[in-house]
């Protein structure tokens, strides 16, 4: 067998070995994913089931130092999604723990 | 291209569009090209009463680049399917 | 790419990057999606008066400029009375 088909060779192996389990997707514009891996392509498209996004609203307090930032989170649920991969910063296989 | 054949597969079925401007356009989709750009018809604009600037638009294209997410219809999407052709792929492109 | 098939001779909106929005007949198209529109307007939304048409004439929008072409019902378009809409713009693109 070739070699190259089992373990991990490249970063993508990774997310191969993730398809069919649940992993966590940072992404662009402060969101979060976490949903079941069931396509990607060589671009980080991704297409997930049973997903679930958090976006982080930073809402700044006027005259304020950042450190005084208030983040406001919104959830919502999806049944599946595809994902363009431009706007993926990682994808994290699920913790084995 | 898997990505693309998928798409395919899911013509005349109802899916959501989201944009990267927070615009969300539900419709029928109609058709897809190779970029990812898409075709959707009796479209509906998530809170049009904030959004009344596509009042009068019916069917719309829309430029693969700018979608931020595509809802899709659960019940015609093979998981089982898709991950075997995604396993299929990558073992294809580790042979390059 | 078989997707804008159609449009052609059709009025339409097209909504741009920056966020805004722009009617026209659309008197062509290519395959990197570049745009031209013939008696072109841009409708300019805001929140305290209604909308405001900006003449344009003849108007070719670049490919990569545009998020999405919509086709007119020019029946209800014109139906609409745009001196009453109040509504944000839409806002321009950003991840």
């Amino acid at each position: 067998m070739d070699p190259a088909s089992s373990g991990i060779q490249e970063p993508f192996d990774l997310i191969r070995l993730s398809l069919s389990e649940r992993v966590f997707v940072k992404l662009r514009g402060d969101r979060e994913l976490t949903g079941v891996l069931h396509a990607y392509d060589g671009h980080m498209n991704l297409i997930l089931s049973d997903v679930e996004e958090t976006i982080m609203i930073v809402e700044q307090v006027e005259g304020a130092p950042e450190s005084q930032n208030t983040v406001n989170v919104a959830k919502r649920k999806m049944d599946m999604l595809f994902v363009r991969g431009d706007g993926v910063i990682l994808v994290s296989p699920p913790s084995r723990t | 291209m898997l990505i693309f054949s998928v798409f395919k597969t899911l013509t005349d079925q109802k899916v959501t569009v989201e944009l990267k401007n927070d615009l969300s356009i539900t419709g029928v989709l109609k058709s897809v090209d190779q970029f990812l750009n898409i075709r959707l018809d009796k479209i509906e604009v998530f809170d049009e009463a904030r959004h009344p600037h596509m009042m009068a638009v019916k069917n719309c294209f829309i430029r693969g680049s700018v979608v931020r997410y595509v809802q899709l219809p659960a019940e015609h999407v093979d998981t089982q399917l898709l991950e075997d052709a995604t396993r299929r792929e990558a073992a294809a492109q580790n042979k390059r | 790419m078989a997707t804008l098939q159609g449009y052609v001779d059709h009025r339409v909106l097209l909504i741009l990057q920056d966020g805004r929005a722009i009617v026209g007949v659309m008197a062509g198209y290519d395959q990197k999606s570049n745009v031209v529109l013939s008696d072109s307007k841009e409708r300019v939304y805001s929140v305290e008066e209604g909308v405001e048409e900006i003449p344009l004439g003849l108007y070719l929008v670049k490919g990569d400029q545009i998020v999405l072409i919509g086709e007119l019902d020019e029946a209800l378009d014109q139906s609409v009375d745009l001196s009453t809409i109040r509504a944000e713009p839409i806002p321009p693109i950003h991840y």
